[in-house]
């Protein structure tokens, strides 16, 4: 899971993740969709570009 | 000369200022209390019944802490201010129950408040995304406190501020290389030489690659100690209007605090 905030300055950005995955994933560039979802400073920019979801791989295993 | 203050950009959660006529103090002051002196209601005890998600409880406790929650500074008291000296009144404590099953994404506005005007600020905030099977069942409860103790309790976000920036330009004789070096694209050639033009000068970020690249010494970069450009956001717990009033009224409280315990001597 995304942390909810980021580290360095607080900034809530767990709640862009979502959309911001959907959207690179459909092809769009990852630095015009952070721009795009208001996401602004590289502190807040590199948990997301950063983030590897882990979920799915733990799940088999509880 | 009295506190000037010019708006730029205002919105719900973010605002950006230029305050003059005002020491550094007064400012890293106003910066200060905004981060750590107004507080906020956040999630603080959770008490999990069940839990058979991927998180560990004390991994979702901490999800859950850093939501921020929509609080009314008239309403609610840190529990240590408390008139019920420390009993957890409605006052200072707001319950607020999650129960979920998978598969599904919790999100925070799934949580369910025991207080109508206390609710998550951002509704779409994933807390745990749970499979097959599994399940959540808690009851987190929201307590009032300030920034300085926990950053879940801190309502402003990347407050800061730069002193004015002031760039000129003498004798220039026109050869555009400040032009090339500036990172911020923001000098051009006038007609009476290199410039900066209206509120472009709000962008400089006082690299003072302009005037070390000039071979003629004509540019010469300084700052307006008097004046700030100020830029604050809110986590939503407050809009950021709401914010910068209650940072000025605690450092107000404050003083007058000083001011009592000086008269009392």
């Amino acid at each position: 899971m995304l942390p909810v905030r980021c580290f360095s300055c607080g900034k809530v950005v767990s709640n862009v993740w979502e959309e911001y995955k959907q959207r690179v994933a459909e092809g769009e560039d990852p630095a015009a969709v952070l721009d795009d979802l208001g996401v602004v400073r590289y502190c807040c920019r590199r948990m997301i570009l950063s983030h590897v979801e882990l979920v799915d791989t733990l799940a088999p295993y509880q | 000369m009295t506190m000037e203050v010019d708006i730029l950009e205002l919105s719900e959660r973010s605002a950006k200022f230029i305050l003059s006529n005002a020491s550094a103090a007064f400012a890293n002051g106003v910066r200060r209390a905004s981060l750590s002196d107004v507080p906020t209601l956040a999630i603080d005890d959770v008490n999990i019944y069940n839990n058979t998600s991927v998180l560990f409880d004390e991994q979702l406790a901490l999800r859950l802490g850093l939501i921020p929650l929509t609080t009314d500074i008239e309403e609610f008291v840190p529990v240590e201010e408390c008139t019920c000296g420390g009993a957890e009144c409605p006052a200072c404590k707001v319950s607020l129950t999650l129960s979920a099953e998978g598969p599904r994404m919790v999100y925070s506005g799934d949580l369910v408040s025991s207080d109508e005007r206390v609710q998550a600020a951002d509704q779409n905030v994933p807390i745990i995304d749970l499979k097959e099977g599994q399940k959540v069942v808690l009851e987190a409860i929201a307590h009032m406190n300030y920034g300085h103790k926990h950053a879940k309790w801190q309502a402003g976000v990347a407050c800061g501020y730069k002193n004015m920036p002031i760039v000129t330009f003498e004798n220039c004789d026109e050869c555009g290389a400040c032009v090339n070096e500036c990172p911020k694209n923001i000098i051009h050639i006038g007609p009476n030489g290199a410039e900066i033009s209206g509120d472009d000068i709000l962008k400089c970020i006082l690299c003072k690659l302009c005037a070390s690249v000039c071979e003629i010494d004509a540019v010469t970069v300084s700052e307006d100690e008097k004046s700030f450009i100020f830029t604050m956001e809110s986590d939503g717990s407050y809009t950021v209007q709401q914010l910068i009033i209650n940072a000025g009224t605690t450092i107000k409280e404050k003083a007058s605090r000083l001011g009592e315990i000086l008269e009392s001597l």
